[in-house]
């Protein structure tokens, strides 16, 4: 009797995990067809969850800033309107539009940086209203059957340009967790191409989070679509919410004491992110022209893993000038931790009146290759009437918080080297202080041990 | 002289190794960017598919078989699609061309 009844338990828990897995509301899709938020919110489903998601980085492309510098704390910070010098545009100045013919094929293409932007560009970034609740591509994140070919730009009857959705019963009844995929859509081809901008891929073979089998949202799952970050210096907008390593890892990681005691001053990303990737140098003054004709910013890229970070403190608030945007912190500060970061070099235009940066429309210089005339647009854009364009370089360091590795994790012997990767006098440590650091005695006992252990 | 003359030849023959070999092998490694004209994929569980490309310089016919996961869940929903420019890396092996990196230009 006692066995029946196990039995029958694991038969009704089986049962109510593949229920779980079933989307609700099929039926209704199936009779009904699929019209967007509102069939998400139809018999109560989902109530009120279109007007909340408007309030929400991923629809502003904005929020508050706090831990930025020189920035005007009553206004909101992020791609709709920043001007740096990986994506020397922004929703303003290079909002989504069909860019004029080249002079050699005659050819036109729309692009723009809002062009990952979850609604159809009628309703654009930081819309607000029916009309934007309506217009919100729930099934580009939720679905696993959307049809790519259905998300493409066109111009309608009107001459308005308007972003297309894959708004099928096929796709609507395909909805669920986002995926990886439904993430990387347009996360990975962010800054101008494949890999560019973060420079990582989230796949078996690149990250030891997705050979378990995880997704981005079980790290970076959100509660009403408020979407959790860390602090990366470079991504500025949040929605206030915060993932870190230690969420689930805790506080003391390792079996190792003396593994644990660096937790207080290393982040887990120093050790366990041994190597970056992307773009690490662009020029945005000089673009390039590709075989279609058309103009793309010069660029220098790599693979994932196959370039090395740089490393310094950093306390979560970041320097923010027309030449550097990075992380702030020093040995001294003790809410400093050593972090890796991806380090990238910009060139673009400055105006010498003011020095600060200038930002781009990309439609001309994409055309032509006429990065000024892409700045003379953007000015226009923007109401600055005088400035005087001149070439520099910005560099920026990116968090490097994904590609995390447990069997290439950097090892003793990695930094405590005289040839290691961290260099100590730039980290604040005195000469005397490095000659202990950098010695083989630090470790020696420890390795000796283990090697010992593992044959 | 005898001795000299083996010695030459050994010589000879080690550089030549090493200046050739490396040609060789890398001549294996074809790259190339091109507009794509035609993807072949059995259904939604295909675990591969040929893709036919139009070299940009030559204006020639590649067709590679692609079986990376990436790129055929890529073909599948159409994030990739014919008339896309690609940058493609591949191998020749008892006779076909397979992809080995198989990447969008374009980004935003």
């Amino acid at each position: 009797m006692k066995r029946y009844l196990i039995v029958l338990c694991l038969l009704v828990a089986a049962g109510t995990a593949a229920q779980a897995k079933e989307h609700p509301g099929k039926a209704y899709i199936e009779k009904n067809g699929y019209q967007g938020p509102s069939t998400c919110e139809a018999q109560g489903c989902h109530p009120g969850t279109a007007k909340a998601f408007l309030s929400t980085v991923h629809w502003k492309h904005a929020s508050p800033v706090t831990n930025v510098e020189n920035l005007d704390p009553g206004k909101e910070y992020g791609m709709r309107n920043r001007i740096y010098t990986m994506c020397n545009g922004n929703d303003i100045v290079n909002n989504l539009k069909e860019i004029p013919p080249n002079p050699k094929t005659g050819k036109t293409k729309f692009t723009g940086c809002n062009t990952c932007h979850p609604g159809d560009h009628l309703s654009d970034v930081g819309s607000t209203g029916p009309e934007a609740e309506a217009a919100i591509d729930c099934l580009l994140c939720h679905s696993s059957a959307y049809d790519f070919r259905e998300r493409k730009a066109f111009k309608d009857g009107k001459g308005r340009v308007v972003m297309g959705q894959d708004r099928s019963v096929k796709a609507a009844m395909a909805v669920g967790k986002p995926g990886v995929k439904n993430c990387m859509v347009c996360h990975e081809a962010a800054g101008g191409g494949v890999l560019i901008k973060r420079g990582f891929s989230f796949t078996r073979e690149t990250d030891a989070h997705a050979g378990k089998g995880m997704v981005c949202v079980d790290c970076h799952g959100g509660k009403d679509h408020r979407i959790p970050t860390g602090f990366d210096p470079n991504n500025w907008a949040s929605d206030g919410v915060r993932v870190a390593c230690a969420d689930c890892h805790g506080a003391s990681p390792h079996e190792d004491k003396d593994l644990n005691r660096h937790v207080a001053r290393v982040a887990c990303q120093t050790c366990h992110i041994p190597r970056t990737g992307g773009a690490f140098a662009k020029d945005f003054t000089k673009w390039t022209q590709g075989s279609d004709g058309f103009y793309e910013p010069t660029t220098l890229s790599k693979e994932a893993n196959e370039t090395a970070p740089a490393y310094a403190w950093y306390n979560k608030t970041v320097s923010n000038t027309p030449t550097f945007i990075g992380p702030k912190g020093s040995r001294g500060d003790k809410e400093s931790r050593i972090y890796p970061f991806k380090t990238y070099e910009g060139k673009a235009f400055f105006d010498r009146k003011t020095g600060k940066l200038l930002s781009m429309d990309f439609a001309p210089p994409m055309a032509t290759g006429d990065a000024l005339a892409g700045v003379a647009s953007a000015a226009k854009t923007l109401g600055i009437r005088e400035y005087d364009p001149v070439p520099g370089w910005q560099t920026v360091y990116f968090g490097s918080s994904h590609l995390v590795t447990k069997e290439k994790a950097l090892s003793c012997v990695n930094c405590h080297a005289q040839n290691g990767v961290l260099n100590f006098r730039a980290l604040g440590y005195s000469e005397d202080e490095i000659r202990k650091l950098t010695s083989a005695g630090i470790f020696f006992d420890k390795m000796a041990d283990k090697q010992r252990e593992a044959w | 002289m005898k001795r000299f003359a083996v010695v030459f030849l050994l010589f000879t023959v080690a550089l030549a190794a090493t200046v050739f070999a490396p040609a060789s092998a890398s001549a294996e490694e074809v790259k190339l960017v091109g507009v794509i004209t035609k993807i072949d994929i059995a259904g939604p569980d295909a675990t591969t598919a040929t893709a036919t490309l139009k070299d940009n310089k030559t204006g020639e016919l590649v067709t590679v078989i692609v079986s990376d996961e990436l790129t055929l869940d890529k073909f599948k929903d159409h994030r990739i699609v014919p008339g896309d420019e690609i940058r493609l890396k591949y191998e020749v092996k008892d006779g076909k061309n397979i992809s080995k990196y198989f990447r969008k230009t374009a980004g935003c």
